[in-house]
């Protein structure tokens, strides 16, 4: 581009914008500008003093001019956001809309940006947060998907069954898991574009060469592209499946062994550094917690923790969910009153230490509590009790942060992606967005 | 024309978006395709971007998206099938430029036709997963160009030939094969691989399987793996210039296969140049090579290894039987030494100190070490010789050198004990000859020994140096008691333990009268001084130094053995003297008296006395004088006894008998060890695990470990089993407390059950034994019974009752059960 730091006129539907091509060069290659000044495309007129003519809005063409001068967003409040996005999506700027609407990812300076409104009957399941900002929220046997503007897409459904868990395998992709319908084959789990809502791919479970129909529960991805996902099959098909995510064939299963749970699991965990899958089925889908470490190249379970035989003590602590933090070489698990606890990941058979904090919590509980949940997000600790949603930092785990909002009642799922922290609530059936303002102007 | 085109739009209102025009995909798609023709035929210059921009947008705003991709793929398609043509069309050498040309070309439009396209690119193609416009403008290329049936053949055809020229030394375009094969990469890796490398591959292993052939008949070793290496760097350098990363290790292989691996027998057993004469001649280069080549094919090491270590046991066998070469024991072992040197730097200059290059040759030396079972006492000479003459002026670093080398030999060694016996000889001799070149070296052998052996192969030699040492003392102690013996005769007196050194028993010979009565003086001081000891005189051992006046009046200092001074004493007072009457005096054995009068005799330049009848030997008849004529240049004159350095014969098979004798024990101890701690055992396993504890020490022979076993079995400490005869089990019953003493008085066996109901089995010292009851809580009164044995138990002062030791008779059978005498 030898115009780099030539003037450029636009005539944008009747009004003149003048710019340089440095400005332009900030749209990136792969946009309306990059491919304009791109060599192959003859640029005689802008250069000869003519103006160059664009057919859009140009109010809009003002703030994405704007956006790309300062990188700040700025909507004046005669631009219909929705416009603006369609004009950003004709110049291929729409990435940096979205990037420039919100900051770099902090959960101590998160800022409720909106809540939407279902229109679902029942509670919410599971709420995940998609990797470009979207979310989905799974009610009873449907899922609703919200792309990052939180505008929503097609929704998805598995033979309409009770949908147990939900999960992004990518930006145009949703995965879900569901229980099955005795004898029909419906249910197990299925891959949907979350576009178009159209069910791509259905997963299957194999038992001795036969397909199976089978309950899928609690969903986890690896970055060598496997998908697991606990199955409770017909018969004694209980244990974790792994499928590839390209070929969508079932490639490894983990039976689990009498006295011990995996298929029934409420939570799975991919871990990066040891390359094991955390299972944990808790209290109460099981009258015991268990929790254990799955190593799949030896099959074998590499470590375990389970409060069978342990007293119940007067104030029942029970485990309500727990979360691997491979840094820290420890699971921290939560019961119901929110008192975190840490269980050493490097010993096998070792107890829980809790760290009581929330004594107070007591006696306040709502009359229809939402257990609790928990969240790991560079290095901060995420906990969801009740109506709000705490934030824990530093080695030590000091609350630092609490997320709270006037109605919707308890908090019965949340996600962090994308930028963003979804939390569904168990009433009225609203979802929050949280997300961090774009950094400050100084 | 786009003027035109601008004005024909304007009146189709397509700002009234509610309203579309039936014909308006129909007509917007035409000015879209029009615009991709125009790109194709390098005419884009009149194109408006935003308006095509544009255009594509609103078709995929009003639903025509479908339409948009189908007419987007059957253009592109309609264009590469007349590129194809065109390619076809050229001749000859010019067609891979007009590939690359056209290539170049598609790739400059689809990027045009993505700009256009781009808002399809990002909403309509992922939303219906579609394959996107980049991607689908490869696809179209491979299936319309690529694979067209002119042209995949053809370009096939003539990459090999390319690649085939530049093989046979021809210079060829680089730059526009690289083109070429990238366009392939860029297809995806599967075009990449079906279409070139596949078949570059099987030409290039027919290639090299003729080539390989050609060079084997004609080159010899060396040549051949010069050819080889070069042919590898080559196609190395080809993947380097224009292939793929991936293809390196595919090619490689095929050259490694076809080269290296068929031909590797051959190679290495080629004749004059292959691997031994390579090794006779420390060919390092070519070693170096083959060690490079052969390591990337399979089993290519193992082979070379192979011959290697198969060469070298032959090489060493015959070093160490050929009985020529067994005359002298210093050079036999510095041939050994050379050897090793000689491979050593074989492998490290060659082989890259490869490990498994070094366990072979180790195992080789120790292989052939031990097929000459005077391999111990030759390395104990050789240690003798350097120690006695051959370290002077080397400086300390070289000594620690040569003692490592000897080391090394050492470890190689299966019978240590062997080689302890003769060492300790050989030391005692050094020592008590005063003919030690360096103590510092002496002491840092034996250094060496213990961390290679432990400190009980060393302990005896270490209490030498001690007596050594604390003879001197004792020496400056008796002359300070005793003022009075400034004149006369002087004595040095070397206090040697019994049992660390080497004795062999000998008859004290006469000594002349100035010389008892000194020994008796010194006799009373040492006993007086230290109580409880016995002193005997080993005469065998000392030496003299006497001065001699000879019939000219020439006066010699002698430097002789005590037996010699013995004999040149008689002659003071008898001119002529038979050699009867000299073993009568002097009451030397035979046979050293004959070899003592031999150097006095019969050696020129040393002949003190004369012999009637003159003659190599001595005979019982002789008669012997002084010799008057005696003159030597020096004056001091030192005469050896005649000695062989060597062991006799007979002496050789006491040596053999006594370290036989000596290893009885051991294995005894073994057997013990072994069955405390298994309690029943087979055969086989006794036989495996004895050789394993003693492997240190020495090869235990399998018939003596049965002897032994058998012995055992005769002293009711084993038995065999009822059913199995092949089963051994103890009859000491180890549950708790006491075992057993050993037969070596000082050492008692003693089990131990621990807390897990393993059983420890320790060897203690009969003294320590009370401190371990006290410390380890060993054993338990409760299995002892008290009423029995009332003076058992934890009391500090309680010493072992021996005759419970050692007899069977009078105890209660249950306790006989815990205590074997044996």
């Amino acid at each position: 581009m030898g115009i780099q730091n030539a003037i450029v006129k636009f005539n944008v539907g009747g009004r003149i914008f003048q710019t340089t091509a440095t400005t332009l060069a900030n749209a990136g290659r792969d946009s309306f500008f990059g491919a304009l000044f791109d060599d192959n495309w003859d640029l005689q007129q802008p250069i000869n003093g003519r103006e160059f003519f664009i057919d859009r809005n140009p109010d809009c063409f003002a703030v994405l001019l704007d956006l790309l001068r300062t990188g700040d967003l700025y909507i004046p409040f005669n631009v219909p956001e929705r416009l603006l996005y369609k004009e950003a999506m004709f110049y291929g700027l729409i990435g940096h809309v979205r990037s420039a609407k919100r900051g770099p990812f902090d959960g101590n300076r998160l800022k409720l940006s909106k809540s939407v409104t279902g229109r679902a009957p029942g509670d919410g399941t599971a709420i995940r947060a998609g990797p470009d900002g979207g979310c989905c929220v799974a009610h009873g046997s449907m899922v609703h998907v919200f792309d990052w503007m939180l505008e929503e897409h097609p929704p998805l459904n598995l033979d309409y069954q009770r949908v147990n868990d939900i999960g992004w395998l990518n930006a145009e992709s949703v995965l879900i898991s569901a229980c099955e319908r005795l004898g029909r084959g419906d249910g197990g789990m299925g891959l949907f574009s979350s576009y178009t809502g159209d069910l791509r791919y259905k997963f299957n479970v194999v038992h001795d060469n036969q397909i199976k129909s089978y309950t899928a529960g609690a969903l986890c991805f690896s970055p060598d592209y496997k998908i697991f996902a606990s199955c409770k099959g017909r018969s004694n098909e209980y244990g974790i499946g792994v499928w590839d995510q390209f070929t969508g064939k079932q490639i490894d299963f983990f039976y689990e062994t009498p006295g011990w749970s995996l298929g029934e699991a409420d939570k799975l965990q991919w871990l990066n550094g040891t390359t094991c899958l955390l299972v944990a089925t808790l209290f109460p889908r099981k009258d015991n917690c268990y929790i254990s470490l799955l190593d799949f190249r030896q099959k074998s379970t590499v470590w375990s923790w389970s409060d069978i035989g342990a007293p119940l003590t007067v104030d029942e602590k029970r485990v309500r969910d727990a979360i691997a933090m491979e840094d820290c070489n420890s699971v921290c698990v939560v019961n119901e009153y929110e008192d975190l606890g840490f269980i050493d990941l490097r010993v096998s058979g070792g107890s829980v230490r809790w760290s009581s904090r929330s004594r107070l919590m007591k006696g306040k509980m709502p009359d229809e509590p939402c257990y609790p949940k928990l969240a790991l997000h560079n290095g901060q600790l995420f906990s969801s009790m009740n109506d709000s949603i705490s934030v824990f930092c530093g080695p030590d785990w000091v609350l630092t942060s609490r997320l709270r909002r006037s109605y919707g009642g308890s908090i019965c799922d949340f996600s962090i992606g994308g930028d963003r922290l979804f939390a569904l609530h168990s009433e009225d059936n609203v979802f929050d967005s949280w997300e961090t303002p774009p950094t400050p102007v100084i | 024309m786009s003027n035109q085109k601008k004005r024909n739009f304007q009146i189709e209102a397509f700002k009234h978006r509610v309203v579309v025009d039936p014909k308006y995909a129909e007509k917007t798609w035409s000015i879209l395709e029009h615009a991709i023709h125009e790109i194709y035929n390098h005419n884009a210059s009149g194109l408006s971007f935003e308006e095509l921009y544009r255009n594509a947008y609103n078709m995929v705003l009003h639903k025509f998206g479908e339409k948009l991709y189908s007419g987007l793929v059957a253009t592109m398609t309609a264009h590469l099938k007349e590129i194809s043509k065109s390619i076809e069309a050229a001749q000859g050498d010019l067609f891979l430029e007009e590939l690359n040309r056209k290539w170049n070309d598609h790739n400059k439009a689809l990027q045009m036709i993505r700009d256009i396209l781009m808002y399809m690119d990002r909403t309509y193609i992922p939303n219906t997963h579609k394959t996107p416009v980049h991607e689908l403008g490869l696809n179209l290329w491979r299936d319309n160009v690529i694979h067209s049936s002119k042209i995949q053949s053809r370009l096939l055809s003539m990459l090999l030939e390319l690649v085939h020229r530049e093989r046979t030394g021809e210079v060829i375009d680089r730059g526009l094969m690289r083109n070429i094969i990238k366009m392939l990469m860029d297809l995806g890796s599967s075009v990449y691989q079906e279409d070139f490398e596949k078949p570059f591959l099987e030409v290039s292993a027919e290639f090299y399987m003729g080539e390989s052939q050609k060079f084997i008949e004609c080159c010899d070793c060396g040549d051949y793996l010069k050819k080889a290496e070069l042919r590898l760097n080559e196609e190395i350098e080809r993947v380097t210039h224009y292939l793929d990363v991936k293809s390196e290790v595919k090619i490689t292989n095929v050259v490694e296969k076809e080269m290296i691996a068929n031909h590797m027998m051959r190679l290495v057993h080629m004749e004059n140049s292959g691997l031994v004469n390579m090794l006779l001649d420390d060919k390092y280069e070519d070693l170096g090579r083959m060690y490079n080549l052969f390591r990337r094919v399979p089993n290519g090491l193992s082979t070379i290894r192979d011959v290697m270590t198969s060469h070298l046991r032959e090489i060493g066998k015959q070093l160490v039987t050929d009985a020529e070469k067994l005359k002298d024991p210093v050079e036999f072992v510095q041939r050994l030494l050379d050897e090793k040197d000689k491979y050593d730097s074989i492998i490290s200059q060659a082989f890259s100190n490869d490990k498994t290059f070094q366990n072979a040759l180790n195992s080789s030396f120790e292989y052939f070490i031990n097929l000459n079972n005077r391999s111990p006492e030759f390395i104990s000479l050789f240690v003798d010789d350097k120690l006695r003459k051959g370290l002077k002026g080397v400086s300390e670093e070289d000594v620690e050198i040569i003692l490592d080398k000897v080391m090394m030999l050492f470890r190689y060694l299966q019978e240590k004990d062997v080689f302890e016996k003769y060492y300790k000889q050989h030391l005692a001799k050094r020592l008590l000859s005063g003919k030690t070149v360096s103590d510092d070296a002496e002491r840092s052998l034996i250094v060496k020994l213990k961390t290679e052996c432990g400190y009980q192969f060393t302990s005896k030699l270490e209490g030498m140096f001690t007596d050594m040492k604390t003879s001197q003392d004792t020496m400056q102690g008796f002359y300070a008691s005793h003022p009075e013996l400034t004149d006369g005769p002087t004595l040095v007196v070397q206090v040697l333990t019994t049992g660390s050194w080497p004795t062999q028993p000998s008859i004290t010979c006469n000594l002349p009268a100035e010389m008892s009565a000194l020994c008796e003086k010194f006799r009373s001081y040492y006993l007086g001084t230290h109580t409880g000891r016995r002193l005997s005189w080993q005469t065998n051992m000392g030496t003299a130094d006497i001065k001699a006046t000879f019939g000219k009046g020439q006066k010699h200092e002698l430097n002789v053995s005590t037996y010699q001074m013995c004999v040149l004493m008689l002659f003071n007072n008898a001119d002529r003297l038979s050699y009867k009457e000299v073993e009568q005096a002097t009451g030397i054995p035979a046979s050293d008296l004959k070899r003592c009068l031999q150097s006095m005799a019969c050696v020129k330049g040393k002949n003190v006395l004369r012999k009637e009848p003159m003659s190599k030997d001595i005979g019982e008849d002789d008669a012997f004088f002084v010799n008057d004529k005696f003159t030597s240049k020096f004056y001091k004159v030192k005469i050896g006894t005649v000695v062989a350095q060597k062991e006799s014969e007979p002496e050789k098979q006491e040596t053999r008998q006594r370290v036989e004798e000596d290893r009885k024990p051991q294995i005894e101890a073994a057997i013990v060890r072994i069955m405390k701690s298994r309690r029943v055992l087979d055969h086989n396993n006794i036989i495996a695990e004895v050789t394993k504890q003693l492997q240190s020490r020495f090869l235990a022979n399998p018939t003596e470990i049965k002897k032994r076993i058998e012995s055992l079995i005769e002293r009711d400490f084993l038995e065999r089993d009822n059913n199995d005869r092949k089963l051994y089990r103890t009859m000491n019953y180890v549950e708790e407390g006491l075992v057993s003493k050993s037969k070596r008085s000082s050492q008692l066996l003693v089990s131990k059950t621990e807390e897990d109901g393993s059983i420890k089995i320790l060897f203690v010292e009969h003294k320590r034994f009370n401190d371990l009851c006290r410390s380890a809580r060993l054993v338990t009164p409760l299995m002892i019974p008290s009423a029995t044995l009332p003076s058992f138990g934890f009391d500090p002062t309680f010493t072992w009752p021996q005759k419970l030791l050692i007899s069977k008779p009078r105890l209660p059978r249950k306790l006989v059960a815990f205590v074997t005498s044996f």
